[in-house]
């Protein structure tokens, strides 16, 4: 029945009893000249094509394009549209709990003033610190081996300092190339994408060396996360140095280097005094026997080995990577 | 926002795992004694923590999990790359 109404040369008064009338508007180029656009409202209902071969396709589909908020179905629709959002919004906010820990977040950002200007000062100067290891509080409901938080042990990893740090890095990066003229929108999202793969890599390498090295880790997943966001302190404090002292020439020159190599040493001494306690657990006395004894000894090399190799070198190539910038300053010494 | 830099990463990180996937259990991994199923031999427990076997094991792991899903993945990125360039 629907066929019949493109062959019939319906007049302007056709009847709509005879054939049901398509309500929407179909794209089947008709063989008859367009109707002047002063008809055009009433004969929309009739299914016929607003397009003209030629002339104005914009405007024949602006007439009914402004009219389709005052309709009742594209009401409905948006309330249909409304409701769905609304609905998965209660649903991620009950859910929420489910996927991320929040208490567990909380407890890496309980940190005070001093707790911050203290490890900071640990990050870039880590060799006259003396006890590494973390504190543990003895609680007596048999919970045993629950960590201090931040505030109260100055050798807990947080969560504040790398975030910050994180974010300080992206957007000092992003200045300094505005300094030297080279700044365009996306190198904020190129920035930000190339430092959050740079972690994701580094903590899948050191998961897949824990592994591997059957390395039992008891310690989270966000303490891994909080040393390996500790490097960004360090490359804050080369390129900004490297900046000023080589006024927009990038971090290349003597004076860059020097700096870098002091800041990665600098962390890498730090990675490895801590990461001691997580990645070797056979001096901490309180685990069971049945798990520090049974390492052998090449175990134990092959896990320093392991460890060095993650604090030194693998740590110089991300470092290296995220302090890199182009120079396109007026002094720029070479190395 | 995320994924500027990310696209080539991704593929290359798929690649890898397809070149893991394609390993062939009885044609090449036992042929260089990566085969999962070892013979213990003398009656002795299987030796699980050694270097060579928790890497055997990973491979055999993500050949199992990945196989089905990396069939999807690997359409999708074909599909991507036809349309989009």
């Amino acid at each position: 029945m629907q066929r019949m109404a493109y062959s019939n040369p319906a007049p302007a008064q056709s009847p709509p009893l005879h054939h049901p009338v398509p309500q929407h508007v179909s794209t089947v180029p008709q063989l008859r000249s367009p109707p002047p656009p002063a008809q055009q409202q009433p004969q929309a209902s009739y299914g016929y094509p607003q397009q003209a071969s030629q002339g104005a396709p914009g405007a024949g589909y602006m007439q009914p394009g402004f009219g389709f908020i005052n309709d009742p179905t594209a009401q409905m629709g948006f309330q249909v549209g409304k409701n769905a959002v609304m609905a998965g919004h209660d649903y991620m906010e009950r859910n929420f709990d489910r996927y991320v820990n929040v208490s567990a977040l909380k407890h890496y950002f309980n940190v005070s003033n001093s707790y911050v200007a203290n490890k900071l000062y640990i990050v870039l100067f880590p060799w006259r610190h003396r006890p590494w290891s973390r504190q543990q509080r003895i609680s007596n409901n048999g919970q045993d081996g629950l960590f201090l938080p931040p505030r109260e042990d100055i050798n807990s990893p947080d969560m504040y300092i790398p975030l910050m740090a994180f974010v300080t890095y992206i957007l000092v990066s992003t200045i300094l190339a505005g300094l030297r003229g080279a700044f365009h929108p996306e190198l904020l999202g190129v920035i930000a994408t190339t430092a959050f793969a740079i972690v994701i890599f580094e903590i899948l390498g050191l998961k897949l060396g824990c592994y591997i090295l059957s390395i039992s880790n008891e310690s989270q997943l966000l303490d891994l996360v909080a040393y390996s966001g500790y490097k960004f302190v360090g490359i804050i404090v080369t390129i900004v140095i490297s900046e000023i002292i080589n006024k927009g020439g990038g971090t290349g020159g003597w004076a860059g280097w020097i700096v870098f190599a002091y800041t990665f040493l600098a962390n890498a001494f730090f990675l490895l005094r801590s990461l001691k306690y997580v990645l070797l657990p056979d001096t901490s006395p309180n685990s069971n026997s049945s798990t520090s004894y049974t390492i052998a000894r090449s175990q134990r090399t092959r896990r320093s080995q392991f460890l060095f190799f993650y604090s030194y070198i693998v740590q110089l190539i991300f470092m290296w990577i995220l302090s890199r910038q182009e120079g396109t300053g007026p002094s720029k010494s070479v190395a | 926002m995320f994924l500027f830099g990310l696209t080539s990463l991704l593929k290359v990180c798929i690649l890898l795992t397809n070149a893991i996937a394609i390993l062939s259990e009885d044609r090449f991994l036992a042929r260089i004694g990566w085969s999962s199923n070892v013979d213990p031999g003398f009656g002795n427990a299987q030796d699980t923590a050694s270097i060579k076997a928790r890497t055997v094991h990973l491979i055999t792991s993500v050949r199992t999990l990945m196989r089905f899903p990396l069939m999807f993945i690997n359409t999708f990125i074909i599909i991507y790359e036809l349309i989009l360039g």
